[in-house]
């Protein structure tokens, strides 16, 4: 039998100056020999530009994690994410049946105090830390998925449900529809006092809430795009997670993966699904939709992807490409933990009060309070990119104005944009230190809530229920440390960031250090201060 | 590809093409776009580019087409196109309408008359840079290349490109069901428009320009081929055996060569000046044909004494029978009989007497005359016929009927909604009077004096297409009919199945098999409104599956091929079948007696590596294989399909060792269901080995076992702890393994 080799991709039709040296398509090695091949002409891929675009974000090759034996062997396992999700699945199903049937003292109800006193707190660390982590073991998403593949862990076929694509309209704002689906959630939140916590029921609801509307999107979508575009908390995990040390699947030769033919990672085969998160580890360039399912890693017919760490704030200050959703979701959610910092001190109070009045409505948050607040918070943020990109742009700027949001390129984005994600740190720090004072004063409340489940534990007398891992002031001490250590990576970052991105843009180099070392530290500042204000007001 | 090649292609596709409509516009989702290219190198335009800056796809919506290949190809549905399908109107060529229909005998279906006409629909094509197309073709003839060739009005060059893949271009572009191959799954079908008129084209060159005999080769091999049959897949076999000259002898049951496609299809479908060319030329060119010389199944063995390989394609062609009470009367037929009773009538010049005499049509009954409606009962419909079965043969049996002037009405079960048989075709059919009944069944056969007299029919109702019809016996009418002819379709003949078990084979489609199709973005649309709408997709992988069967002989020295080997199919699924069997049976007679040396070799080692330990245990048996060995290939499991299997002279196989320490220990389950989904592998060498982390237990011999009911030979086998995968030690054992399956190796195979 003759086979005529796939003439695609053939070294004499390839353009030597843009193929990498050493790495000449190798014949055999992708040859999914295709007995059609007589008439297929691929073009070859492009290769011009990657060494620009991917070298300051690849991962150092040495810090592999996926070379051990047992992490491959755990990778490889189609139970491995099924496992990560099956024990938070059992605790969330214990918060909806124990919070809607369970006590009604907050304190001792299991749900509530497992959601709000331990489990934000957890989440906080895992993205700052790993990344995507929670991602990887979410029981609501996972649920979704489960009921969409119609499988806990086996490789279907047929999906269950509609499979839509989500419509380019929608899909073009990107990050921003997380944030917003966060700003409204976190809205219902404090209107409920669900987090304080209020009545466990109300977590209860909320947690139904959101599962049900993660099934919704599960049925109607394809893949995970409820939680790359609808998840409230996808906002916050890919924003602050990108300081995670943990870089998620990436390629280990990228050449392997421009010569695949078949892209099984994205499509997926017998092995896995194709990525449920649209990432394709050829080009990943941060961790920022990198769900840490390791379908890649399953499906990868070559072996060429593997599982990456990093160092910390890698994915902040690395990846070339700058995105303006990513940009103004850090200022919007920058916006919302300072309004959720003013809202605590009696002048916000006042003025609230005053308005709901005035509008007939019935009790705190006033939506337009809250978001004028916010959106005043991150048009201030907005207006400081566009005085440096004012005062700061070197003359001979100038910018052709195309693209769609996500990437067009502006002389306020040249500056905005890289602005932000140097802030990325101690916005996350804030989030992170507005979690602590539940978790210090009440996450022991959880062992008399789990004794209060078996009819144990002492109930509201015991002394562990009124135990405070350390008291209010030393909280604050803890707050303004914790804000000054997310400082300090962000001075790190926006350093970074402005030598490589700004300085280039700026007339004077001095002027856009201070510039940018200062929004740091005034912000630094500003969320210490609201901190202490905080405490005085409690 | 240099750029100036690009140029000089797109200057070629865009020479005769004429825009159409508003101006497609390309959005590329910035925010999912992963830049991997698919599109990029499939847009047959050009229309899509990298913006290396960004790393994502951009669209060049000037040069688009709006055949949306690129949406198609596009692994996370991140571009779509808005807008018309720049595409001009094909050339719809209006079939004869037949004025008289009584023996006539005409062909009704049109070709281009001129070149002008043919660049015209040529120029629709897009060359696409991974086509469907050839794909949705059984043969995988190279459409792009032929229809390029047509509109540099170089015929000889179109028709040697169809030449490589194909010895029949004349009767298949005639009566290939285009729509479910070809051209339900070229690009602009698969984006929900008109394609391209694919076949016509191909008609138009074989119209125009002789086709060439076989080119029988100078060099002749001492290789003697019985071929049983002479149908389709072995008028394929035949003429490729000849070329590589080989002799070849031919037996053939009836009186004269070329089965179903001689007696099976009217003439007004496929003339028999052309459906008898390929036997005319095969003859000519040395072909040995022995008809009335029907073969039985016990006679095999003595013919694979007599010749060097014996191929069977002695086709599907046993009508199946109704169940129905009354089958039994005068005047039940089959549709084989009726045809072939009609075409000697017929080339005879027509002879209604004759052709009623020879089915055993007497004057309708009394009980038929008080029923007959008043058109009937003109001297031109004195007769009705009853066609069992709605498909395609039933078609040609009722508009046979129709140039007798008989009354037909063909009836089927099924809903119309999933008829099998071809639209145009029912189309035809109902345009010359056939009246065509759905959700319909035979009840009962009504007789007078044991002549058939009438039948009694009953509706059925059916929901989906792979459920099957419900009867509603409560719901019954009756009809006159002096003839009921079976056209429910063939089956293989039994004496032969209960030979050779288990055929006919079930065609399964596996992930290996099927990526690059995912990725030419085929398997992502179904063919248009104006193709019906065929799954074409999924119908070529399955066929792609059966091809690949082919190339493995049956047992030693005995091939099966077309619808002997798969049951019911089609005319150029066995032509590409005859084809591809003629190619590996001649490998495997080229193979030499290679006792002392390994040139030509061709090694499989594949593995499934769970930590990476089998992989390196598969490398290092590759490194121990002699360098002579050029063709030596390592690949995991998801990498090999079954055309490498195929091609592998040697296999060597290994797997992970899965299960807890003691309990549920095995090979990979991967690995299972992986050699499982294999082919048959007569007589393929295998060697087997795993890596285990305690006890492989009995592993190898679970392996063992299902490759040998898969009729491979198992020549080695090696369990290799995988603490001790690394040492010098493993080394050695590996290094004796590898020398000890190449000195079992089969010696004959092909010398390069």
């Amino acid at each position: 039998m003759t086979i005529e080799l796939d003439r695609d991709f053939l070294p004499e039709e390839d353009d030597d100056e843009n193929r990498r040296p050493g790495t000449a398509s190798a014949p055999g090695r992708h040859s999914a020999n295709d007995p059609v091949s007589v008439a297929v002409k691929l073009r070859p891929p492009v290769r011009i530009g990657i060494e620009e675009r991917f070298h300051n974000s690849d991962p150092d090759k040495k810090l592999e994690v996926s070379k051990t034996k047992l992490a491959r062997r755990l990778l490889a396992n189609r139970k491995l994410q099924f496992l990560l999700i099956l024990p938070n699945q059992i605790v969330f199903w214990t918060v909806i049946f124990v919070g809607l049937f369970g006590t009604t003292v907050p304190g001792l109800n299991f749900g509530a105090a497992i959601t709000w006193y331990v489990w934000f707190c957890l989440v906080f660390v895992m993205m700052v830390v790993v990344g995507r982590a929670w991602c990887s073991m979410c029981p609501f998403g996972g649920f979704g998925e489960w009921i969409q593949r119609r499988t806990f862990w086996k490789r279907t076929q047929k999906a269950l449900g509609l499979g839509k694509k989500l419509p380019e309209p929608v899909a073009r704002y990107g990050f921003l529809i997380p944030v917003l689906s966060f700003l409204i959630l976190t809205w219902i939140e404090e209107f409920f006092n669900i987090a304080g916590p209020g009545n466990p029921a109300d977590t209860a609801w909320m947690v139904v809430g959101i599962v049900s509307f993660a099934l919704l999107f599960f049925l109607v979508f394809e893949r995970r795009t409820f939680c790359r575009y609808f998840c409230p908390l996808t906002s916050l995990i890919g924003t602050v997670g990108s300081m995670g040390s943990v870089a998620g699947f990436r390629t280990k030769d990228r050449d392997v993966c421009l010569q695949c033919k078949t892209k099984d990672c994205m499509r997926g085969n017998s092995k896995g699904f194709g990525c449920p998160w649209y990432t394709w580890p050829g080009s990943a360039d941060s961790n920022l939709y990198c769900g840490l399912c390791s379908e890649c890693y399953k499906t990868c017919p070559e072996g060429n992807v593997g599982l990456f760490v990093q160092k910390p704030l890698t994915s902040v200050v690395n990846p070339s490409r700058r995105r303006a959703d990513i940009a103004w979701a850090i200022a919007l959610l920058w916006g919302l933990v300072l309004y959720q910092q003013i809202n605590a001190t009696n002048v916000y109070t006042s003025v609230d009060n005053w308005l709901n009045k005035e509008m007939s409505f019935v009790h705190y948050p006033n939506p337009v309070a809250y978001t004028g607040l916010i959106v005043a918070l991150a048009a201030v943020m907005a207006g400081v990119g566009l005085l440096f990109s004012k005062v700061l742009a070197r003359k001979d700027l100038n910018y052709v104005q195309a693209g769609d949001f996500v990437d067009k390129k502006s002389k306020f984005r040249a500056f905005f944009l890289p602005a932000m994600y140097g802030l990325i740190p101690v916005v996350g720090a804030d989030y992170f230190a507005r979690q602590l004072p539940k978790f210090f004063k009440h996450s022991a409340r959880l062992v008399p809530a789990v004794g209060h489940l078996f009819g144990t534990g002492g109930g509201t007398a015991s002394s562990v229920y009124a135990f405070h891992i350390i008291n209010n002031s030393w909280i604050v001490v803890v707050q303004v440390a914790i804000i000054g250590l997310g400082t300090l990576g962000s001075l790190w970052a926006m350093w970074r960031i402005t030598k490589r991105d700004l300085i280039p843009v700026s007339k004077n180099a001095i002027a856009v250090r201070m510039a940018t070392t200062s929004l740091v530290l005034v912000c630094g500042l500003a969320a210490s201060v609201l901190y202490v204000a905080m405490h005085a007001a409690s | 590809m240099t750029i100036a090649s690009e140029e000089t292609r797109l200057e070629a596709v865009f020479s005769g093409f004429q825009r159409q409509g508003t101006q497609p516009v390309i959005t590329v989702v910035a925010d999912r776009c992963a830049g991997c290219q698919e599109c990029v190198i499939r847009c047959p335009v050009g229309a899509l580019s990298m913006d290396t800056g960004r790393w994502i796809a951009q669209g060049h919506s000037d040069l688009c087409v709006g055949c949306r290949q690129c949406v198609r190809t596009c692994p996370f549905s991140a571009i779509y196109i808005e807008g018309d399908l720049q595409l001009g109107e094909r050339s719809l060529l209006e079939d004869r309408e037949p004025e008289e229909l009584l023996y006539n005998v005409d062909e009704l279906r049109q070709g281009f008359q001129n070149f002008e006409e043919a660049y015209a629909e040529a120029s629709r094509c897009l060359t696409c840079p991974d086509p469907t197309c050839v794909r949705g073709c059984p043969t995988h003839n190279d459409i792009p290349g032929f229809i390029a060739a047509i509109r540099e009005n170089d015929l000889g060059k179109a028709a040697s490109i169809l030449g490589k893949t194909s010895c029949m271009p004349d009767i298949c572009s005639r009566v290939c069901n285009q729509a479910s191959q070809c051209e339900g799954a070229c690009s602009w079908s698969l984006a929900q428009g008109v394609p391209v008129a694919i076949g016509k084209l191909e008609r138009y060159i074989t119209d125009n320009f002789k086709l060439d005999m076989p080119k029988v080769s100078e060099e002749k091999k001492n290789l003697k081929v019985a071929i049983v049959g002479s149908g389709p897949g072995a008028i394929a076999a035949a003429w490729e055996l000849t070329q590589q000259g080989a002799s070849v002898d031919v037996f053939e049951k009836d009186d004269r060569p070329g089965g179903l496609i001689v007696w099976g299809i009217p003439d007004f479908t496929l003339p028999a000046e052309i459906a008898t060319r390929p036997w005319r030329q095969l003859e000519a060119a040395g072909v040995n044909l022995f008809c009335n010389h029907k073969i039985e199944p016990s006679e095999i063995d003595s013919l694979l004494g007599k010749y060097d390989h014996v191929i069977l394609a002695y086709g599907a062609s046993l009508p199946i029978k109704t169940s129905a009470p009354g089958s039994d009367h005068r005047g039940v037929t089959d549709a084989t009989t009726f045809l072939q009773t009609a075409q000697t009538n017929l080339a005879a010049g027509g002879n209604k007497k004759e052709f009623f005499a020879a089915l055993g049509l007497s004057r309708p009954s009394l009980n038929g005359e008080e029923a007959l409606s008043e058109s009937m009962a003109s001297e031109e419909n004195s007769y009705h016929i009853l066609v069992l079965g709605a498909g395609n043969t039933a078609m040609d049996v009722a508009r046979t009927a129709r140039r007798f002037g008989l009354g037909a009405t063909c009836i089927d079960w099924v809903d119309e909604k999933f008829a099998i048989a071809r639209p145009d075709e029912v189309a035809e059919a109902r345009n010359e009077g056939v009246e065509i009944l759905f959700s319909t069944t035979l009840h009962e056969i009504l007789a007078d004096n044991g002549k058939v007299s009438g039948a009694e029919l009953a509706q059925t109702q059916q929901e989906r297409a792979d459920k099957l019809p419900k009867v509603l016996t409560n719901r019954l009418s009756k009809m006159p009919v002096d003839l009921v002819v079976m056209a429910m379709g063939y089956r293989i003949d039994p004496g032969f199945a209960s030979v050779f078990p288990p055929l006919p084979r079930n065609r399964t489609v596996s992930w290996q098999d099927s990526m690059r199709w995912a990725a030419s973005g085929i398997l992502a649309a179904k063919a248009s409104p104006f193709a019906y709408g065929a799954d074409v997709g999924q119908l070529s992988l399955r066929r792609e599956d059966a091809l690949l069967q082919v190339g493995t002989p049956y047992r030693d020295r005995l091939w099966v091929i077309g619808d002997a080997l798969i049951g019911p199919a089609t005319v150029v699924e066995a032509m590409a079948h005859g084809k591809q069997c003629a190619r590996s049976l001649v490998r495997s007679f080229d193979a030499e007696d290679n006792k002392d040396s390994f040139d030509g070799m061709k090694v499989l080692v594949c593995y499934d590596s769970l930590g990476g330990t089998t992989k390196h245990v598969a490398e290092t048996i590759a490194g121990f294989l002699p360098e002579s060995i050029a063709g030596a290939t390592v690949k995991s499991i998801n990498d090999v399909n079954k055309f490498d299997v195929m091609e592998a002279d040697l296999m060597v196989c290994g797997t992970w060792i899965e299960g807890m320490i003691l309990a549920k220990v095995g090979p990979s389950k991967h690995m299972m269901r992986w050699i499982a989904g294999l082919s048959d592998l007569y007589d393929k060498r295998v060697s087997l080995f795993c890596t285990y982390g305690f006890n492989p237990k009995n592993s190898l011999e679970k392996m063992e076992a299902i490759f040998l009911q898969k009729g491979a030979k198992v020549v080695g086998k090696l369990a290799v702890k995988a603490s001790d995968a690394k040492t010098k030690e493993t080394e050695k054992t590996v290094a004796s393994f590898t020398a000890e399956m190449l000195s079992k190796r089969k010696v004959k195979f092909l010398k390069r």
